[in-house]
């Protein structure tokens, strides 16, 4: 058991802090957790502007073979997203860079790989991922978007929903239906395409706070070049589930969360209710000692997934806990953050609101990582059925 | 960043897995917890010459030098199997020894506990029962080249079998409770000094200890006379750690057992465990088990390296704590009323879980060291 950084490691850890640090300065007020830049069109434009930045750097491109342009290694991946969770700071694409990159390096063919990669690289294309259906959340193989191959093309048509970002980004990867006789999981293909092509409808979906991070996309009789495929045609459930494998490890929220146990902590030691500092209201530091503590076994289980990572072993069952539980741990967080700020807690980025309104946002951002990327029942499943191998539910 | 064990290590637990396994079957376990001694002196006979007393005893005072990452290595196969007696309480009392005792107490102590020869205890709480300095009443006064010790002490773990008693007590009345403590070697054997065992949920022996007049030399002292609160944290500290390391294994056990009793186990024409009800359960103690593993590696890694680490143990303590007594007792629930009884092995488990809990700091205890450390005034 070694947890030591390497000499080389911490002069790169510094570098991620210092230049994060440096962007936080940059963050317009409207900013407030990493949803707000689907959602407000100033903070999309600091997106691509902290995108750029990682760019210059190579950063975006953390991980991946030299051929590529690639630098660092996985682990220098994780020490820059546990920077960018700390500071809070966008700018790598958790669908292109985090998701699709790795994907297409393990699955694409070579061409798919010399056209797609180095502008993911650059921070040039924005993508958004493509798989839910009304009908076919949890149960995704069930998806009924149709992609018929015409000579070269492929012409979609039906619709997806819940894409985050999809009203933001310049391209789009999603699974379709290509052989509807052949049977469940081996019907399916992963397609690339431009969200620009004509045909596609994108109508942002206002989330329960009123502001819209996804959208729902209609297809109606879209071309997409059948070249644009990864993996085997019908086969693209194998790209989905290794696809599924490069979501967030949970290292970003951690740190997150890290960094706003640290305010809530100052907010506590300066402000007082009746009449003495809430730091001295027992019952505050016990609740807030309790989420330190989970905080540290939520960061210890991430690195354990990033270690495992670094060495090619990938746990599908760690990566579900970690998911589980840094995902529920931010519930319980905002539900205590926004307790402790008694009727601030309410407040929406204003005057009023304390800490930037962070935590009335968190209260309802939760969710996002509680439902999506697997609900936490799905992944319970997962543990169960792979994991622990208990008899599997028809 | 690797944090898979060495190959030492790997070694360790197995040896440690296979000697357990055939030296300390249930039957003993339950046998022991009847036993007045609470320990077989058998055993405790083999483990010393395995090493166990002397693990992290350095080689120059006849240890096996092994570092503390490796000590937790080997107390997981202990908590994973349970071993009544009084091996963690000796080890804990070899920190205070190591890092405060004099070099003639070293030379003099450390060998013999490696040999297995003496029995070590701390004698902490009293009759307030809290695990900080304001609880310490038992007072030591000096008299000649002597001091002599006078109060009760209570929940002191194995004291009757105990050859040596480390004993906290109050030496001055100061401006703060942690001013004025003063650590004292006891040997039990002392004239002054009687023994009760307590009935308690473990039936771990923890004993109520009497001090009348207890004459113990000077030279008995460990540390500094009215400066010994630090070296209490520390024994604390890397006792909550290694409690922890037990813990995990026995956490181990219980999520291991449910799983596979959940297979076997049919109802409505199927295993329980093709419930979702209870699957969900499970991947819920996996989880749990998981992320209480990789804290407590974080912590005895801090720990080995010599890294200020108290924050790290305390969140540790303090969430293995409520780990340990919620999956055993989801672990009683899978099975069902099979363990709810006396000869089945989950309620060994469940049992101890509140024992591990108290030892070394109960979770509001190192909650509150935790509250400090993360910066509320
Ligand atoms: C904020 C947000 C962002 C999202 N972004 C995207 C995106 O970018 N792209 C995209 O394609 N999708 C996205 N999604 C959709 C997401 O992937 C789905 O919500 C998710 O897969 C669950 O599907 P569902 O919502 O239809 O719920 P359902 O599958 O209908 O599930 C409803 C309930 O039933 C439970 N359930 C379902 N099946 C089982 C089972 N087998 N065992 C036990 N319980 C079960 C679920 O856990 C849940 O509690 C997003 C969702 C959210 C909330």
């Amino acid at each position: 058991m070694d947890l030591s950084l390497t000499d080389e490691q911490k002069v790169r850890k510094q570098e991620f802090d210092d230049t994060c640090k440096e962007l936080e300065k940059k963050k317009p007020p409207s900013f407030v957790g990493f949803e707000t830049i689907y959602e407000v069109d100033e903070c999309w434009e600091y997106n691509l502007y902290c995108a750029k930045e990682f760019a210059k750097k190579g950063w975006l491109a953390l991980g991946w073979p030299p051929e590529y342009a690639g630098k660092g290694d996985m682990m220098d991946r994780v020490l820059f997203a546990e920077a960018r969770g700390y500071y809070g700071i966008p700018g790598v694409d958790i669908f292109g860079v985090q998701m699709l990159a790795p994907t297409l390096l393990q699955a694409a063919s070579e061409e798919i790989k010399r056209e797609f990669l180095p502008p993911i690289a650059r921070g040039e294309v924005m993508w958004c991922e493509l798989w839910s259906e009304p009908n076919a959340g949890s149960d995704l193989a069930s998806l009924s978007t149709t992609a018929i191959k015409k000579g070269d093309e492929y012409i979609i048509n039906g619709q997806k929903t819940w894409n985050t970002g999809a009203h933001k980004a310049d391209w789009g990867f999603g699974v379709f239906k290509t052989d509807p006789t052949a049977r469940k999981h081996h019907n399916i293909t992963f397609l690339l395409h431009d969200m620009k092509t004509p045909g596609i409808t994108v109508r942002p979906i206002p989330y329960l706070d009123g502001h819209a991070p996804y959208a729902e996309v209609y297809f109606d009789d879209v071309h997409v070049p059948a070249k644009n495929i990864v993996g085997q045609e019908h086969e693209g459930w194998a790209v989905v589930n290794l696809l599924a494998g490069f979501e967030r490890s949970g290292i970003n929220e951690i740190m997150s969360m890290i960094r706003g146990l640290e305010q809530l902590v100052t907010f506590c030691n300066e402000t007082k209710r009746h009449g003495q500092l809430l730091a001295k209201n027992p019952l505050v530091r016990n609740r807030l000692a309790e989420l330190a503590c989970e905080l540290e076994a939520a960061r210890a289980l991430a690195y354990r997934v990033a270690d495992l990572q670094n060495r090619n072993e990938m746990s599908l069952m760690d990566a579900s806990a970690g998911k589980i539980f840094f995902s529920e741990l931010g519930e319980r967080f905002a539900f205590l953050a926004t307790d402790i700020l008694g009727p601030y807690g309410q407040v929406k980025t204003s005057r009023w609101a304390p800490l930037d309104g962070l935590w009335e946002k968190m209260f309802h951002e939760h969710f996002i990582t509680t439902v999506s990327m697997g609900t936490n029942e799905i992944q319970r499943n997962i543990i169960a059925w792979y994991g622990l191998g208990l008899p599997r539910m028809r | 960043m690797d944090l898979r064990f060495t190959e030492t290590q790997e070694i360790l637990k197995k040896m440690a897995r296979d000697f357990l396994t055939t030296e300390c079957p249930k039957t003993l376990v339950r046998k022991l917890e009847q036993s007045e001694e609470g320990y077989s002196p058998e055993l405790w006979k083999k483990m010393a010459e395995l090493g166990w007393m002397g693990l992290i005893i350095p080689e120059e005072y006849g240890g096996m030098g092994y570092t503390f990452q490796d000590l937790v290595v080997l107390l997981e196969e202990i908590g994973r199997n349970i071993l009544p007696g009084p091996l963690i309480a000796t080890i804990a009392n070899t920190f205070p020894i190591l890092e405060a005792g004099t070099e003639e107490q070293k030379k003099e102590l450390l060998p013999k506990i490696a040999q297995g020869e003496l029995i070590f205890t701390t004698a902490l709480l009293e009759g307030d029962g809290v695990f900080d300095a304001s609880g310490i009443a038992v007072k030591a006064t000096p008299k000649g080249d002597d001091f002599i010790i006078n109060g009760t002490k209570l929940f002191v773990e194995m004291a009757h079998v105990a050859n040596y008693i480390l004993c906290v007590t109050r030496t001055k009345d100061g401006t703060s409770p942690e001013k004025g403590i003063t650590l004292f070697i006891v040997d039990s054997t002392t004239p002054g000094i009687s023994c009760e065992v307590m009935p308690t949920t473990a039936a771990d022996k923890l004993c109520e200890v009497r001090f009348k007049d207890v004459n113990v030399p000077k030279k008995n002292m460990l540390g500094k006379i009215d400066e010994g609160w630090p070296i209490v944290e520390m024994l604390l500290r890397k006792g909550a750690i290694a409690k922890c390391a037990e813990s995990i294994g026995a956490i181990e056990t219980c999520v291991e057992m449910t799983v596979a009793y959940s297979k076997e186990r049919v109802q409505y024409e199927r295993p329980i465990g093709a419930f979702q009800a209870l699957q969900h359960i499970m991947a819920d103690m996996w989880t749990a088990m998981e992320t209480s593993r990789y804290l407590v590696y974080e912590a005895a890694w801090m720990e080995s390296e010599g890294l200020p680490c108290a924050k790290e143990a305390s969140m540790a303590k303090a969430y293995v704590n409520e780990v340990y007594k919620n999956l055993s007792k989801w672990a009683v629930r899978v099975h069902g009323a099979i363990a709810t009884s006396a000869d089945h092995d989950i309620p060994l488990y469940y049992r101890r879980s509140k024992a591990a809990d108290i030892a070394f700091g109960g979770t509001d205890f190192h909650r509150e060291i935790v509250a400090q450390k993360i910066g509320l005034v």
